[in-house]
């Protein structure tokens, strides 16, 4: 690369390398990359954990820790950042190249107020001072959309929602006008309509400052929504890159195409109120398995009661998989947790294959639940570390004193291989095992006992989308084979529809819209459901570009 | 806030309530009170035991003894304390005074002491987390940790005291002796300062070689037995401090900062004749009120010259003026000195809360009380201290795993305005709930000390009324010490609230 | 996570297909937590040194003076006074005679005699014994105390956590010693045995543990592996004993030790007041206290009883550091470099 044509770019990387040496083998985290971002561009990096793109971040940063051994080149406008003494990077750091990282919730400091946690960088770079300096941050926080700036200011990061703080963050990024921007997963731990509003601020930022982006991120819809470039990572190597049409939709390389055939996509939506709407075919005998009716759940914060689910009804027959959706808060989880037992049923009903939860013994209550399996979302929480994997599956026989030692070892060994696993891992422990084997034995914890309702609480939320999908299909498989009722909670609209028959969508505790998939999620009629769906991105660069002016419409007349 | 510390208030008077109850009747039922009568064979027993019955109402039932002894307690509300006679038929009451004084002051002072030095080793070991001073002051306190109190107490009283009693009556140190001391500090110094390793050897031999010289040339000058500095030096020192807070906040060019410190040292030396003759002779409110002036005028000082800088400006100006006041109240310390060591010629103490009889200004009686509470304060703080820089080690390495710390540095924020402003506040909220379980401790931990220094204190109050099975000094021992634990508990849970807006807000 | 294995099979297109390649290659035996935790402790150096004169000074003091009826192999009683020797100077001596010393010997009273004559070696060697049988005694029942108590107070909270933390309270306005002294006293008047003493101090050092067990058992019970087991149907004494409690063994083993060495501490405060072990018994503490004075003319008398405590309760210290290097995750054996330090230039520097 020549150097006329590296003072072009905002950032750029040369056949970077970075080693980490550790108590075992060095681990090479990044093997020889070069990637360039020009000002005003968005050059989204691409990969699934392990595959080097965070690591690749945080040296152009210089925060990398002191056991990574780098080599190559990292520019920052002219400067080359690998080996550049650590007072030389400091200045750099806000008015070169700013950050803005995945947890909002954990990104500012707790106890500092939000003046001064904005002013502190623009008095260290010269930017302004005192009186001036405050100006400038509430300028900044009216530019990132805070309402009242002026006000708010004053405020503490605790008294912000999670999206705000996002905004803050990014706010904090652009205050020193830096050349570029890296966005770490910058919308990962968001909601999809909040992530869709933090994106849009993204990019209208970028087109005004001219920042150049690079957005590291695992979700294609969010790199169809923003990125011009494209750079797909694997296991630290760069397999692919190019504009992102290219790349998302003519994809070379044999991982590219795979991580993409992965992503759950949502069929398109029509919007049209006079579309025919396609009759349910109701099959005529359904044996319900989980009825709700009117169900009201409530939390009791220290004295103070919480109504966290309103009257909402719902059924679920043998064979069936019922998705909820809603974002965070919604309730969704609540429901699945009362129907797991953790919580009481405050009003209404809330039956499994006929027997009343509320009103059962806690006897009763046990037999009950021996039908029910669950899935939950943490890999890493969901198995006690201290058991070996064996006794992880077979516990609910345990529980409910079935089988003795050499039938439960039986079982066991039917449900690896039922999940596609090698029977020796029944010895193992589960720090042993990756998230997405953790959470393929969670799924055979769940099938130990032949349950007829099986509850998936966001079960694939925390796996990469290659990891996702070969869980997604695995569910499917079973429960075509064991004929399970379903009761399929997340987040994700594209798995819903993939995987349920049915859906309930929810919003602040209440049902806002239910029904068939096709007819919910392809045709909806309530303001909530579209607003959701045209805020979730598709991979596909073309499509989402339509989806994002709907969004904006959408949400001007909310 | 104001909510959140009236609820706290209220449970502990609750528990105040509670737990004075528990020690009560566990106190009355530790042993017979008559033990040593019914044993005795005095020609008046029967009247001793008659008196002893009747001094501590053994004839009623516990309960009522208990509320007597709570509606004496409340009279306190209006300033007429009834704490109930001893053994001997002595009012409790009166004992208290001194005693509390006494105590109280000698756990307030280890506490502070520890408290601040205890965080500051903290801070430095977690910043230099494996480092060879990370793993010297762990191993200390862990030593420290295993100590037993008295033990460690007779080991101080032996080789500190008796031994600097020994040397302050004719000071010498051998060249040997002192080359072997600069090895020893430049050793220290170089693992505090540390750096790269040319630094670390500069360091060592500028210590290893000025330390020797400065002790031969202060034998030279009979430094020990009559110190001096004058206001030259006094002038000198502040200066050095105002210019290196100076350079290490905003760097010397920066005028605004740096006149202001300059205004300070100027002030210092017009205050330090102006003040002189009052300061030979002060007491303790023209100290306290001199103090605050001179934190105050130089913060204003700095507030108003310093322009955009004014908040550096005025600490740096602070510090200096905090540093020029302390040199001189050091300088009329010095010259009270030479008088004191004549009227006491062993100056530091192993017995008793103060000399009896003792005759002299100001400056002797505070000679006089500081080397008598010095063994006792370093024997407490030194074991209060271990806890604390443990605590803050531990909560400084977690906070620094912390999002935000990231997000600081990404601001390109320089290490030490990450770690004070960034990390610091943040370690500090757990300490300062610890700090009140530390309190506690070090009551505990003084009732061993006073017995082993022989002090007439509270702890001596509550071991031998323990020892008699007599109620009421123990639980005037416990009226005191508790009423202290919760005063110091609520101010904890102030600066818990001022450091966490989480509680405020 | 990371990528170590670089000789995979190369061709490999699928983060899921990485994963179960390493799983495959992962060798045959696998570690539960409990060996990777003994493994880490078995490297620690300072805390395996700390375990042997741990065993080192057991056995001696066991062995030597006897216990109950069991006969040891040193002849001398430490309630036998007799003539005192030389001053009662200690006849052990470790500086062989070619250095100039007086050989290495042990001799009729290796620790020298006290101002009566009885046999030093054979106090200091009961004393210790007693203060291994309370520190053991007290960290077991306050460890029990705590775990259970902390366990139930952080599984059902409401009224059960409430009460605990007010009685935690009660430390802060009543100061351990304070309490244990009272108790001490009221243990001494009844009984006088050490195992009573024990017992009582067991009772009130437990609220430490407690509320750290408590903390974690907060943190674990919203674990979903425990939501899962409460799912499936398990009863609640198995969700708080096989799920919970086994997963807070760090904090309680660690804590544990620290108990032990806090209660040989405490045993021997409450022995110099006055309110611990009586006399004739002997206890470390109490040895110290009746010889504080004798520093100067017999420092025998002071130093053995003090070294012995020190050189346990540092060695329970150790151990209990070492456990809890060894039960920390984040603790992997690596040092991390260092960062530049507070007040220093920068040193950090890449390889070339």
């Amino acid at each position: 690369m020549s150097t006329e044509a590296a003072e072009n770019y905002a950032l750029s990387f040369t056949d970077l390398k970075v080693t980490f040496e550790t108590a075992g083998p060095d681990v090479h985290a990044v093997k020889g990359l070069s990637l360039a971002v020009r000002p005003g561009e968005v050059v989204a990096l691409v990969g699934e954990s392990g595959s080097g793109k965070s690591v690749t971040s945080t040296a152009a940063m210089g925060l990398l820790p002191e056991n990574a051994y780098i080599t190559g080149e990292a520019r920052v406008g002219n400067v080359n950042v690998v080996g550049l003494d650590q007072g030389k990077m400091r200045k750099m750091r806000a008015t070169d190249i700013a950050m803005v990282f995945q947890e909002p919730m954990t990104a500012l400091n707790p106890v500092l107020t939000i003046e001064r946690q904005l002013t502190e960088a623009l008095e260290l770079h010269d930017v302004a001072y005192g009186k001036e300096a405050t100006d400038r941050a509430i300028e900044l926080l009216t530019l990132v959309g805070i309402p009242d700036p002026a006000k708010r200011i004053k405020q503490y990061p605790h008294q912000f929602s999670g999206g705000q703080r996002q905004r803050i963050v990014i706010a904090m990024a652009i205050s020193c006008d830096p050349k570029v921007i890296i966005a770490d997963e910058p919308t990962t731990a968001l909601d999809v309509t909040v992530q869709a509003e933090i994106l849009d601020l993204l990019r209208e930022l970028k087109d005004r400052l001219n920042t150049g982006i690079l957005l590291i991120t695992h979700n294609m819809g969010v790199v169809a929504d923003m990125a011009d470039q494209v750079a797909v990572m694997f296991q630290g190597n760069l397999v692919e890159t190019g504009d992102v049409q290219q790349v998302l939709l003519h994809p070379q390389h044999e991982y590219t195409q795979r991580l993409l055939s992965s992503v759950p996509r949502l069929s398109p939506v029509i919007i049209d109120e006079n579309a025919p709407r396609s009759e349910p075919t109701v099959p005529a005998e359904r044996e319900l398995v989980l009825e709700a009716k009117d169900l009201v759940l409530e939390y009791n914060m220290r004295g103070k009661i919480f109504r966290a689910v309103e009257n909402v009804s719902f059924d679920v027959a043998k064979g069936e998989v019922l998705g909820i959706v809603g974002e965070s808060g919604s309730g969704k989880s609540t429901i699945a947790k009362a129907v797991l037992g953790l919580l009481p049923v405050a009003a209404g009903t809330l039956a499994v294959k006929g027997h009343n939860l509320p009103k059962l013994s806690t006897r009763q209550a046990r037999a009950v639940r021996k039908d029910i399996g669950v899935i939950f979302q943490d890999p890493a929480a969901s198995l006690n570390p201290r058991f070996p994997i064996g006794d992880c599956i077979t516990e609910p026989m345990v529980v409910h004193k079935v089988g003795n030692k050499a039938s439960r070892t039986k079982r066991a060994l039917e449900l690896l291989d039922a999940v596609k696993l090698p029977r020796n891992v029944i010895n193992r422990y589960p720090h042993e095992l990756s998230g997405g084997q953790r959470q393929r034995i969670c799924i055979a914890r769940a099938l130990t006992m032949n349950p007829e309702l099986l509850i998936a609480d966001e079960p694939t939320s925390a796996l990469d989308v290659s990891v996702q999908a070969v869980v997604l299909e695995m569910l499917q498989d079973l429960q075509r084979d064991f004929n399970f009722a379903c009761l399929f909670v997340s987040h994700d609209l594209a798995v819903v529809d993939m995987l349920a028959d049915s859906v309930v969508v929810m919003q602040n505790g209440k049902a806002v819209e239910q029904g068939r998939v096709d007819t919910v999620l392809h045709a909806p009629t309530h303001d909530y459901t579209r607003r959701l769906l045209a805020a979730a991105p598709v991979p596909d660069p073309i499509e989402q570009a339509v989806r994002r002016d709907a969004w904006r419409i959408l949400n001007s007349t909310k | 806030m104001l909510k959140f510390i009236a609820k706290r208030l209220g449970s502990a008077i609750g528990v105040l309530f509670a737990a004075s109850l528990l020690l009560y009747i566990l106190v009355i039922n530790s042993g017979d009170p008559l033990k040593d009568l019914r044993e005795s064979n005095a020609d008046n027993r029967e009247y001793l035991m008659a008196q002893r019955i009747e001094y501590m109402e053994l004839d009623q039932p516990w309960y009522l003894r208990y509320w007597d002894w709570l509606t004496g307690v409340s009279k306190c509300f209006v300033g007429q304390c009834d704490l109930g006679r001893n053994i001997n038929g002595v009012e409790v009451s009166g004992l208290l005074a001194n005693a509390a004084a006494s105590t109280l002051r000698l756990v307030l002072i280890a506490t502070v002491i520890a408290a601040i030095l205890g965080i500051a080793i903290g801070v430095l070991t977690a910043v230099r987390q494996y480092s060879g001073l990370d793993y010297i002051v762990t191993f200390l306190t862990f030593l420290f940790f295993s100590l037993p109190v008295f033990w460690a107490a007779v080991l101080l009283k032996e080789y500190l005291a008796i031994g600097f009693n020994d040397w302050i009556a004719s000071p010498d140190i051998s060249l040997g002796t002192s080359i072997l001391i600069g090895i020893v500090l430049g050793l220290i110094m170089q693992m505090f300062l540390a750096g790269s390793l040319k630094r670390r050897a500069l360091t060592f031999v500028a210590v290893a070689i000025f330390v020797p010289l400065v002790l031969q040339y202060s034998l030279w000058l009979n430094f020990y037995r009559f110190p001096q500095m004058g206001p030259a030096i006094v002038v000198v020192l502040t200066l050095l401090v105002a210019l290196s807070a100076t350079s290490m906040t905003a760097g010397l060019k920066e005028k605004r900062v740096l006149y202001p410190a300059l205004i300070t040292v100027v002030l210092v030396l017009a205050a330090y004749y102006a003040t002189f003759y009052l300061m030979s002779e002060p007491n303790t409110w023209i100290l306290l009120g001199g103090l605050i002036l001179a934190v105050a005028i130089p913060a204003l000082v700095g507030r108003l010259m310093g322009g955009r800088l004014r908040k550096n400006a005025a600490s740096v100006a602070m510090v200096t003026g905090f540093v020029g006041a302390a040199l001189t109240v050091i300088d009329h310390i010095f010259r009270a000195w030479p008088g004191f060591l004549d009227n006491k010629g062993r100056p530091i103490s192993t017995i008793g809360s103060s000399t009896a009889n003792f005759e002299g200004g100001y400056w002797d009686h505070f000679l006089d009380n500081g080397t008598q509470l010095l063994l006792p304060t370093i024997l407490l703080a030194i074991i209060s201290l271990a806890s604390y820089s443990r605590y803050t080690r531990s909560s400084m390495l977690e906070v620094q795993q912390q999002d935000y710390i990231r997000t600081a540095r990404s601001k390109g924020l320089s290490e030490r305005t990450v770690i004070f402003r960034h990390a610091f506040r943040n370690a500090m909220i757990p300490i300062a709930t610890i700090a009140a379980f530390d309190f506690a401790g070090l009551i505990g931990g003084a009732v061993i000390t006073e017995r082993v220094f022989g002090w007439k204190g509270m702890g001596e109050m509550f071991a031998t009324g323990l020892d008699h099975v007599d109620a009421n000094p123990v639980m005037a021992f416990f009226l005191v010490t508790g009423t202290a634990a919760i005063i110091f508990n609520l101010l904890a849970d102030i600066v818990y609230a001022m450091l966490d807006p989480r509680i405020r807000v | 996570m990371s990528n170590t294995n670089d000789n995979l099979p190369q061709n490999l297109t699928s983060v899921a297909e990485v994963e179960d390649a390493k799983l495959a290659r992962q060798s045959e035996d696998s570690k539960s937590q409990g060996r990777i935790v003994i493994g880490r402790f078995v490297k620690h150096k300072l805390a395996m040194t700390s375990s042997v004169i741990l065993v080192f000074i057991t056995i001696f003091a066991f062995s030597s003076v006897g216990w109950g009826v069991i006969p040891g192999w040193w002849d001398k009683s430490y309630l036998d006074a007799g003539a005192v020797i030389n001053g009662g100077k200690p006849t052990l001596s470790l500086v062989p005679t070619w250095l100039g010393g007086e050989g290495i010997r042990w001799g009729e009273n290796p620790f020298g005699q006290d101002s009566i004559g009885k046999d030093y070696f054979a106090l200091v060697m009961t004393g210790t014994q007693k203060s291994i049988i309370i520190g053991v005694v007290v960290g077991l029942v306050s460890t029990f105390l705590g775990a259970v108590i902390g366990a139930v107070a952080g599984y059902f909270r409401g009224w059960v956590d409430e009460v605990l933390m007010r009685i935690t309270d009660l430390f802060i306005v009543i100061p351990l010693l304070v309490l244990a002294a009272v108790l001490g006293q009221i243990a001494g008047a009844s009984s006088g045995s050490i195992i009573t003493l024990a017992f009582v101090l067991g009772l009130v050092t437990w609220t430490g543990l407690a509320r750290l067990v408590r903390g974690e058992i907060l943190s674990l019970r919203e674990r979903e592996y425990v939501a899962a087991a409460q799912a499936m149907g398990s009863k609640t004494s198995r969700v708080i004993f096989k799920h919970l409690l086994p997963n807070t063994i760090g904090v309680i083993v660690v804590n544990a030790t620290f108990a032990i060495a806090g209660a040989i501490l405490l045993e021997s405060s409450l022995s110099y007041l006055g309110f611990g072990v009586q006399p004739p018994e002997s206890s470390l503490g109490l040895l110290i206290s009746q010889y504080q004075n004798a520093f100067t003319s017999r420092p025998w008398l002071f130093w053995w009883p003090g070294m012995i405590i020190v050189a346990i309760a540092l060695s329970v210290n150790f151990l209990g550091d070492g456990l809890r290097d060894a039960f920390d995750p984040r603790h992997t054996g690596k040092k991390r470099r260092r960062r530049a330090g507070l007040f220093a230039l920068p040193t950090r520097k890449e390889k070339p």
